[in-house]
């Protein structure tokens, strides 16, 4: 992918062929750009492809339009340019294989654990005993056996975004999309929660895009980081992450992590001074 | 599991939802050094008799009221007018604020309209409303409601109108419609404000009751002060006075109650009673569908049977 040169894809003028090229993809993006109603141009000449089973993770600083671009994959946004596929069909909303979560757990305080982990299917249908199971299963897979029956308030704020991880999985989507999902936990809960999701990624083949600022989370995590530059947004460099799976908190020590991180750094941080110098 | 957890028993303080004994003896003792002082004012002349009677005789007076049963038709009178204006103003504001909440066209024609009314001194209408629906009970209903109205028609609108972004968010992308998410976040977000809304609005029903009596009346607690009044007999009149309040807070009490009730999720207590029936239902139905089928395991609560103030941060940290 690397740097994206190409300007001329304007509007939607390629659309036959990234449906059949996107067509093995569980996600395509190609050059898509969004300006809001306010004349910002948040994203620019954005691509990205992540296949099936595969976990990338988008890198860059603050304001570089990270947010935006998963939530047009999210379907919640429109994009202003270029295409967008996930399992090679033009993305036109929010669709029911592509999952969300957020930065804060957004749990309805007013209902249990449980009753917000059912709540991707209490919104569609009624509710069956096979789906209480199921809820059930993913609470104790992340450790909140006998929590089901709390309500958000009664829960630490770890157990709230692990709350709102299962019901992630309840959706059943095979693309989901992470927006710095534990950017407002602490340290140490934060790197208990990476291996949760380790654990989630490696036992299905959804594809996960997890939006973050924090490199190790990144590097341990992914097997592909892009970085993202701002002003406009867009996707500067791929980064591959070779490390074998499983993967653990030991691998810190890897050269090869340390590696990864350094370069993943390096590339934050350059073309950051550069576009200051321009500007 | 339970390694981490406190297993004292809950204070006393704690049992009454912190009715500590200071939260108690202190507005107690406020209150009697304002009656010694009122007392006072009276046994030293600061203030005539006429004006302001002493605290024991209008004791008396409330007991001699309610003695000769003579308060009873009044009381009733004043207090159905409160309720039943409260009643049709609590359905007319919150119906409209649900429609408006619902359709931003609607909500721009009116929301600018019933925020200015609010300022209106609704109170000055009294005279007009009563030449318009009589001397009977309707006009005073008509006031109460009136005055009650904008205060649960601008709570409820902007209970609505105070949205979690990530929340609509989330369930845009859980694939719910408007509908489902007006029904699961939009109702529910806006309760505690609906609620607030209610308990002013009561407050004021009795006060436009009240007034609406003022202005003319055959019955009610207001035409009992008034009457008590010309007539100089104001032991008397304080002691409608004292009934009066004591039913606006009556009143008061009785939304709050509804209020825990309903929006249980903003009191610890509430949470832990609802978290303790939610798991009893939910081992209630597993146990009816045992016979055919997987049944859902009940997940054990290890706290189930520890004293209602544990920190479940406690044994994350076990963990």
């Amino acid at each position: 992918m690397a740097i994206t040169v190409r300007r001329s894809n304007q509007q939607l003028g390629d659309v036959g062929d990234t449906g059949a090229a996107g067509g093995s993809d569980a996600i395509r993006l190609h050059g898509v750009g969004k300006t809001f109603d306010n004349g910002f141009e948040a994203l620019r000449e954005a691509d990205l492809e992540v296949r099936p089973g595969e976990f990338v993770s988008i890198v860059g600083v603050s304001g570089c339009g990270k947010s935006t671009l998963l939530r047009i994959i999210a379907g919640l946004i429109t994009p202003s340019h270029g295409v967008v596929t996930v399992h090679g069909t033009p993305v036109t909303g929010p669709r029911r294989d592509v999952g969300l979560m957020f930065q804060r757990p957004a749990l309805l305080a007013w209902k249990t654990a449980l009753e917000n982990v059912l709540l991707p299917v209490g919104i569609h249908r009624r509710v069956t005993d096979a789906d209480v199971t199921r809820a059930v299963g993913l609470l104790d897979l992340f450790g909140l056996e006998g929590f089901a029956f709390r309500f958000p308030q009664q829960l630490s704020g770890g157990m709230q975004q692990r709350v709102a991880l299962a019901r992630l999985l309840m959706t059943g989507a095979s693309v989901r999309l992470l927006d710095e999902p534990f950017g407002a936990v602490d340290e140490l809960t934060r790197e208990h929660l990476n291996l949760e999701l380790l654990k989630v990624h490696d036992q299905d083949s959804s594809a996960t895009v997890l939006v973050t600022h924090n490199i190790f989370e990144a590097v341990l995590l992914s097997d592909r980081i892009v970085v993202m530059t701002p002003r406009p947004g867009t996707t500067a460099v791929d980064i591959p992450v070779p490390l074998p799976r499983p993967r653990s908190w030991d691998m810190l020590q890897l050269p090869e992590f340390q590696r990864i991180a350094a370069e993943v750094r390096h590339r934050l941080v350059v073309p950051a001074i550069s576009t200051g110098n321009v500007a | 599991m339970t390694g981490g957890v406190r297993d004292d028993k809950p204070s006393w303080s704690s049992r009454f939802g912190g009715l500590t004994l200071g939260r108690v003896l202190a507005p107690l003792c406020f209150l009697v050094a304002i009656l010694v002082l009122w007392d006072l004012a009276n046994t030293q002349g600061w203030v005539s008799d006429l004006i302001l009677p002493r605290p024991g005789d209008v004791a008396v007076s409330a007991y001699e009221l309610f003695e000769t049963g003579l308060i009873w038709e009044h009381l009733w009178a004043t207090l159905f007018e409160t309720l039943a204006g409260f009643a049709l103003a609590a359905l007319l504001a919150i119906s409209l604020a649900l429609a408006a909440g619902w359709s931003r066209l609607l909500r721009n024609m009116i929301q600018p309209y019933a925020v200015t009314l609010q300022v209106l001194p609704m109170i000055s209408l009294a005279p007009i409303i009563i030449s318009a629906f009589g001397f009977g009970y309707q006009s005073k209903i008509v006031m109460a409601g009136l005055i009650s109205f904008f205060p649960i028609f601008v709570n409820t609108l902007t209970g609505l109108t105070m949205p979690d972004p990530q929340e609509e968010e989330l369930f845009r992308s859980l694939g719910a419609g408007r509908r489902k998410t007006f029904t699961y976040v939009l109702l529910p977000t806006a309760a505690p404000m609906v609620f607030a809304g209610l308990r002013i609005g009561l407050t004021l029903a009795l006060a436009g009751a009240v007034v609406a009596e003022f202005v003319s009346a055959q019955k009610g607690l207001g035409l009992l002060v008034q009457r008590f009044s010309y007539q100089l007999n104001l032991d008397d009149a304080f002691a409608v006075i004292l009934v009066l309040t004591a039913i606006g807070l009556l009143l008061y009490a009785a939304v709050g109650l509804v209020d825990r009730l309903v929006v249980f999720w903003r009191r610890e207590s509430g949470l832990v009673a609802r978290s303790r029936s939610r798991r009893r239902r939910f081992e209630r139905r597993a146990r009816k569908a045992q016979a055919p089928g997987p049944t859902p395991q009940t997940p054990r609560d290890p706290e189930h049977h520890e004293p209602t103030n544990s920190d479940p941060r406690h044994q994350e940290a076990t963990r």
